[in-house]
C-alpha cells in the first residue's frame, strides 16, 4: 500500500513539477504584460526538438530536413541548457515579431493573443515541414550511466520521473530567489506593478520584458526536452495539450505569481495521477474541472491578489 | 465559385458573428467551438439515430432539420444561460479562459461517450440536399437572418446597452442598465447562432466528431473576428468569409499553407489593429454617402 502510494505521489509530482515549469513561463510574460503568450506551447515543443537533435538523434524521412543529424553528439546534460536556450532565442524573437510593435502602439491587449497564436500556428508547421509529424523518442539511453529504475521508499521509480521532479525543483528555486532576491528580480517585479512608473525610476522596462520572456522560452524549452525524455515528442502539435493545462495550472495559482504556478502543478500533477485507470479518458478533465471551479469560487486564484476594480 | 467552398465560407461568418454578439459588449468568450459542437452532435445523434425523422423520400426532410435546429437552439439557449449566468461574472482573460476550459471539458466528454461517438465520431449523417448548391443557399438565409439580427442590435435599446457596457461597465451600469442581464442576452444569443449553425455543418460534412469544437476552432473563430474587426458585424462575416477561404486558395502551395495562413493570423492585427472593417473605413464610406442635414447639427451637439 505505501509503495503504491509513493508510485502515486512520485507520478503526480514529477508530471506536476512539468507543468508548474510550463505554467511559470506563462506567468513570467503574464505579470509583466497581462497577456497570454499563446506561443508559449510551440516553445515548449520546440525545445524538445532541440534536446533530440542536440543528443545527436536524426531526423525522419517526412521532412524537408529528412536524415539530417547534427555532425556532433551532446550529453543530456549539455543538450538541455542548450535546448532552453535555443528556445529562449526563439521566444525573444517571438516578443519583437508578435508583442512588442502592439505594445509601442498602445493596442488593445487582446490582440496579443492573436498574434501570438499566429506565431505559434507558424511554428508548429514550420516543425512540421522540416522534421514531419511523426513521433520522436529521446532514448534513456541519452542518460549514459544512470540506472532506468532505482528503488525508493520500497517503491520501483523511473529514474527519469526522479529527474524531472530534480531539475524542476531545482529550477524553481533559483528562480524564486531571483525574483525575491536580487536587483534585476525585484525590477521586474516593479515593471509587472507599473511600467511606466518602473520605467520613471529608471528601470529599463523594454529589457525587463525581454528578460521576462527569454526567462519564459528556457523554462519552456527545458520542459519540453524533460517531457521528451519521459514519454516522447508525439508530434509537431504535442505542446498544445500542455499549453491548455498549462492555463489551468495559471488559473489555480493565480494569474502572475509564482509560488501560485508551482502550488497549481504541483496539485493538478497529483489529482490527475489519482485519476482511477479505468476512468482515464477523463484525465484531461482534471486540470479543466480545477481551473472552473476556482474561478467561480475564487477568481483570482489560490495565491493571487484581488485587484480594485478603477473607475 | 465552387458551392462547397461558399457554405464552409459561410459557416465560417456565421461562427465569427457568435463570437462577436458577446463581443460587443466587451466580453471575450470563446466558448462559441462548444455550442456548435453541441449542436452538431445534437443533429448527426437525431438524424442518424431516430427513423422517425428520415421520411420516405431519400433526401432527409428539410422539416427535420429545422426541427434540429428547433432543438438545438432551445438546448443551446437553455445551457447558456445557465452556464453565462455563472461565467459571465468574470471578466477579461479568466472569461476567456473559463470558456475554453468550458470547450475542452466537452469535448474531453464527448470523446469518452460511445453513445455521442466517442473518438470515432458519427459517420454516414443523411443528406437533406443533392447537390452543394442546396447547403450553400440554406446558410446563406441562415447568415442574412442571423446579419439582420446583428444589424438590429447596433440599432436598438439593447443593442446601445451592450455598445455602453463595452465602452465602461461601470458608467453603464450607473446609468440604470442591467448589465448582468444585457451581458447574458448577448452570451445566449451567441450560443444559440453557434448551435444552429452546428446543426447544418454536421449534415453538410455528412460526419460528426469531437475534433471539430476544439481549442483550435476557439482561437480560428476569434481570429475572424479580430481579423475583420469588431465594431460593426460586416467585420466577423468579413473575417470569417476571408479566413476560411484563404487556406483552401492557398492548396496550391501545399505545405507552406498553414504557414502563410500563421503569417496572416500574425500580420493582420498589427497592420491594421482595428480589423477590416475599421472606423476610418466606415467614416470614409460615410463621407461617400449623401449627407443628411440633421449629422452635423447633432454632430455639434455632442462636442
Amino acid at each position: 500500500m505505501t509503495t503504491d502510494l509513493t508510485q502515486l505521489l512520485l507520478n503526480g509530482l514529477s508530471i506536476g513539477a512539468v507543468y508548474a515549469l510550463f505554467a511559470l513561463g506563462y506567468t513570467l510574460v503574464f505579470s509583466v504584460l497581462g497577456v497570454i503568450n499563446f506561443a508559449h506551447g510551440a516553445v515548449f515543443t520546440l525545445g524538445a526538438y532541440f534536446t533530440f537533435l542536440l543528443i545527436g538523434g536524426s531526423v525522419g524521412a517526412n521532412g524537408l530536413l529528412a536524415g539530417f543529424q547534427l555532425p556532433f553528439a551532446m550529453p543530456f546534460w549539455w543538450a538541455l541548457p542548450l535546448a532552453g536556450m535555443a528556445a529562449a532565442a526563439v521566444a525573444l524573437v517571438i516578443e519583437r515579431i508578435a508583442f512588442r510593435p502592439l505594445r509601442d502602439r498602445g493596442a488593445d491587449p487582446l490582440l496579443a493573443l492573436i498574434t501570438s497564436l499566429g506565431a505559434g500556428v507558424v511554428l508548429v508547421n514550420l516543425i512540421q515541414l522540416l522534421v514531419g509529424a511523426e513521433s520522436y523518442a529521446i532514448p534513456t539511453t541519452a542518460l549514459a550511466d544512470l540506472p532506468p529504475a532505482i528503488k525508493l521508499l520500497g517503491a520501483q521509480v523511473r529514474t527519469v520521473q526522479l529527474l524531472l521532479l530534480l531539475v524542476a525543483a531545482v529550477l524553481l528555486v533559483i528562480l524564486s530567489l531571483w525574483i525575491d532576491g536580487s536587483r534585476s528580480g525585484k525590477a521586474l517585479r516593479a515593471v509587472a506593478e507599473d511600467p511606466t512608473t518602473a520605467q520613471l525610476l529608471g528601470i529599463p522596462s523594454a529589457r525587463m520584458i525581454q528578460i521576462a520572456f527569454g526567462l519564459s522560452g528556457f523554462l519552456a524549452g527545458i520542459a519540453g526536452g524533460l517531457v521528451g525524455l519521459s514519454v516522447s515528442i508525439a508530434g509537431p502539435y504535442f505542446g498544445i495539450g500542455y499549453g491548455l493545462k498549462g492555463l489551468g495550472v495559471l488559473v489555480l495559482g493565480g494569474l502572475g505569481s509564482v509560488p501560485g504556478a508551482v502550488l497549481g502543478g504541483l496539485i493538478i500533477g497529483l489529482a490527475e495521477a489519482c485519476v482511477p485507470a479505468e476512468l482515464s479518458g477523463y484525465r484531461d478533465v482534471v486540470a479543466y474541472g480545477f481551473l472552473f471551479v476556482v474561478l467561480l469560487v475564487r477568481p483570482q486564484g489560490l495565491l493571487g491578489r484581488v485587484m480594485p476594480t478603477k473607475v | 465559385m465552387d458551392a462547397t467552398l461558399l457554405t464552409q465560407m459561410v459557416i465560417g461568418a456565421l461562427l465569427g458573428l457568435s463570437v462577436y454578439l458577446p463581443l460587443r459588449c466587451g466580453q471575450l468568450s470563446l466558448a462559441t467551438p462548444g455550442f456548435y459542437a453541441i449542436g452538431g452532435t445534437l443533429a448527426a445523434l437525431l438524424s442518424t439515430r431516430v427513423n422517425a425523422l428520415g421520411g420516405s423520400d431519400p433526401l432527409y426532410p428539410i422539416g427535420s432539420v429545422l426541427l434540429e435546429m428547433t432543438l438545438a437552439g432551445l438546448l443551446c439557449g437553455v445551457l447558456a444561460s445557465g452556464i453565462g449566468a455563472v461565467v459571465l461574472r468574470l471578466r477579461g482573460v479568466y472569461l476567456a479562459i473559463a470558456t475554453i476550459a468550458l470547450v475542452e471539458i466537452l469535448r474531453v466528454a464527448t470523446l469518452n461517450q460511445e453513445a455521442m461517438g466517442g473518438a470515432v465520431g458519427i459517420f454516414g449523417i443523411p443528406q437533406p440536399f443533392d447537390d452543394p448548391a442546396g447547403y450553400a443557399v440554406f446558410t446563406l438565409v441562415l447568415l442574412a437572418l442571423v446579419c439582420w439580427l446583428c444589424d438590429r442590435l447596433e440599432r436598438n435599446r439593447l443593442g446601445r446597452a451592450m455598445a455602453a457596457i463595452r465602452d465602461d461597465e461601470l458608467a453603464a451600469a450607473c446609468q440604470g442598465i442591467d448589465t448582468e442581464r444585457t451581458k447574458l442576452v448577448a452570451f445566449v444569443l451567441s450560443a444559440v447562432v453557434a448551435g444552429l449553425t452546428g446543426v447544418i455543418s454536421a449534415h453538410f460534412l455528412n460526419s460528426w466528431n469531437a475534433r471539430l469544437g476544439n481549442f483550435d476552432a476557439s482561437i480560428t473563430t476569434l481570429a475572424f473576428v479580430v481579423f475583420g474587426g469588431s465594431r460593426t458585424w460586416a467585420g466577423p462575416v468579413l473575417g470569417g468569409l476571408a479566413l476560411t477561404a484563404l487556406p483552401e486558395l492557398l492548396r496550391p502551395i501545399g505545405d507552406l499553407r498553414l504557414i502563410v495562413f500563421g503569417l496572416v493570423i500574425l500580420a493582420g492585427p498589427l497592420l491594421l489593429p482595428q480589423g477590416l472593417i475599421n472606423p476610418a473605413l466606415l467614416g470614409w464610406l460615410k463621407g461617400l454617402l449623401p449627407q443628411p442635414p440633421s449629422t452635423t447639427a447633432s454632430g455639434e451637439g455632442q462636442r
